[in-house]
C-alpha cells in the first residue's frame, strides 16, 4: 500500500494537512495508518490500547503537522517517529499489565517488508554496520530500546546486569553508534 | 571510544547524549517527560532530538504493518471532527478554496505585478508568537514549497515539494512587505527539507504579515540584491 506512494507523495499529505486539508487528512491515514498501527502494536503489546495510541497519533499528526517542515526527517520517518514516541509515552506512564515478551513479538512483529519502508539502502546500510560494530548484547539491547520500546530497568533484568550498567552501556552505545555513522 | 567515559557519571555527554536517550526510548517516565518539555521550550535542543531521529530512524524498517479496524478511523473523525461532522463537506470545501484560491491568483510572472496585488492587500496577521506558514506555488510553475516561520527561533524551515531550479541555477527567496522592494531572505539549499536563519532586520517584516515570493536566479543567488530571473513561486503568511 504504502509501495505505491513516494516519499515525495507522503511530504506532499502531510504538508496540505499542515493547511487543515481533511481529504489529504484521510489520503495520509490510509496510506500510513498500518505502518503506524504496526509501530503501536509492537511497543504497547495491547491491541486495545494501541488503537487508543493510533487516535492519539493521528491527532497529533493533524494539530502538529507543520513542525514535519523545520524537520529534517523524511515523511515516514518524522510519522514512525510520532508514532513511537506517542507509545512510549504510553508505556512509561502505565506498565503493570503489559503482556509478555513473546507474546508481543508474537502479536505484532510480522516480517519488516523492505518494500514498504522508505528508508533508503544506503541508511539502513550505515545502521546496520554501525550495530555490528557493537558488542551483541549491546547491539540486542539498544534494537530492544529502539524498536521495542523496553525501559533501562527491563533491559538491565533480561540482560542480568545492574540498572547503572545496563543504561551506561546505553549511553556508550549511542555515543559509539553516533562516531561510527560521522565516518 | 574515550576513556574518560568509563565511569560515565550521569551528566556526561551532556544535551546531545541525553537527545540521543530521549529517541532511545529508554528513559524512566520522569526523565522521558522533562526531556519532552525541553523539546517544547528549547529549540537547540530539540533539533539535537531530531538528528538523532534521523540516525536511528533506519531501525524503524523493524516494524511490520498491521491493518487497523475501521473503528479506529471512525472514532478519530469523531474525536477530531465532531461537532463539525455534518457540515464536513462544506468544510473541506472551504479549506480547499482556501488554499487554493492563492494559487489560483498567483499566475504571476514577475514581482511587478506581485507587489501591485500587495497594495491592495489587506493587513494579515498580528505579531503572536506563534509559527507562521506558507503554501509558495504559482500557475504555470511546478515550483511548490511549503514554508514555516518560526518567530522563537528566527528560522525558516522550507519544504520542498515539488520543482526543479535546473543546472547552474538557484532558487532565491524574498519577503515583500506592502510596496516595498524585496528583501533577500537568502539562496535556498537545495534538499527537501531546509533551513534558513533570518536576520534580525528581516525579522520584523515577516512577523508583520510579509508575503514569500520564489525566484529563479544564477547559481549563487541574484547579483543586484532584487530579483532578476522569473517569479516560480508566491504565497502568503498565515497564523496556525
Amino acid at each position: 500500500m504504502l509501495a505505491a506512494m513516494t516519499p515525495q507523495d507522503i511530504t506532499k499529505l502531510i504538508l496540505r494537512v499542515a493547511l487543515k486539508d481533511r481529504a489529504a487528512f484521510d489520503a495520509l491515514y490510509r496510506q500510513t495508518s498500518a505502518k503506524l498501527f504496526g509501530v503501536c502494536l509492537r511497543v504497547l503489546a495491547d491491541r486495545t490500547e494501541a488503537e487508543e495510541a493510533l487516535q492519539e497519533v493521528y491527532v497529533k499528526v493533524w494539530t502538529r503537522a507543520d513542525r514535519f517542515a523545520a524537520s529534517e526527517l523524511s515523511p515516514i520517518s518524522w510519522l514512525v517517529a510520532v508514532a513511537r514516541n506517542h507509545a512510549i509515552d504510553r508505556l512509561r506512564t502505565r506498565r503493570p499489565n503489559r503482556a509478555s515478551f513473546e507474546e508481543a513479538l508474537e502479536l505484532a512483529d510480522p516480517a519488516p517488508d523492505p518494500e514498504t519502508l522508505a528508508v533508503s539502502g544506503g541508511e539502513m546500510a550505515s545502521v546496520e554496520r554501525c550495530l555490528g560494530e557493537l558488542e551483541a548484547d549491546r547491539a540486542a539491547a539498544v534494537r530492544g530500546a529502539y524498536v521495542g520500546g523496553d525501559s533501562y530497568a527491563e533491559l538491565a533484568a533480561r540482560f542480568g546486569v545492574p540498572l547503572n550498567t545496563m543504561r551506561t552501556w546505553l549511553r556508550r552505545s549511542l555515543i559509539r553508534l553516533r562516531e561510527c555513522l560521522e565516518r | 571510544m574515550n576513556p574518560a567515559d568509563d565511569d560515565m557519571p550521569g551528566q556526561e555527554g551532556g544535551d546531545d547524549l541525553l537527545a540521543a536517550e530521549y529517541v532511545l526510548g529508554a528513559l524512566p517516565a520522569d526523565e522521558r517527560a522533562a526531556a519532552a518539555r525541553r523539546i517544547e521550550a528549547d529549540p537547540a535542543f530539540a533539533r539535537l532530538v531530531d538528528a538523532w531521529e534521523a540516525r536511528l530512524s533506519p531501525m524503524a524498517s523493524g516494524y511490520g504493518e498491521a491493518e487497523p479496524p475501521a473503528s479506529v478511523k471512525q472514532a478519530l473523525d469523531r474525536r477530531l471532527f465532531g461537532a463539525a461532522e455534518r457540515t464536513s463537506k462544506r468544510g473541506a470545501v472551504w479549506n480547499s478554496l482556501f488554499f487554493w484560491r492563492g494559487l489560483a491568483t498567483a499566475a504571476i510572472a514577475a514581482l511587478l505585478l506581485v507587489i501591485a496585488i500587495l497594495a491592495m492587500a489587506p493587513p494579515i496577521a498580528q505579531i503572536t508568537g506563534d509559527r507562521l506558514v506558507a503554501s509558495l506555488s504559482a500557475e504555470g510553475s511546478d515550483v511548490h514549497y511549503f514554508v514555516v516561520y518560526d518567530p522563537r527561533t528566527a528560522q525558516i524551515g522550507l519544504s520542498h515539494v515539488s520543482g526543479a531550479r535546473g543546472a547552474g541555477r538557484d532558487f532565491e527567496l524574498w519577503v515583500i512587505e506592502g510596496k516595498q522592494p524585496p528583501a533577500s531572505l537568502g539562496v535556498i539549499p537545495a534538499g527537501s527539507n531546509v533551513r534558513l536563519r533570518v536576520a534580525d532586520a528581516l525579522r520584523r517584516k515577516i512577523e508583520s504579515g510579509a508575503v514569500f515570493a520564489i525566484s529563479l536566479e544564477p547559481a549563487g543567488g541574484s547579483p543586484t540584491g532584487q530579483p532578476t530571473g522569473p517569479v516560480v513561486a508566491t504565497g502568503d503568511l498565515k497564523t496556525i
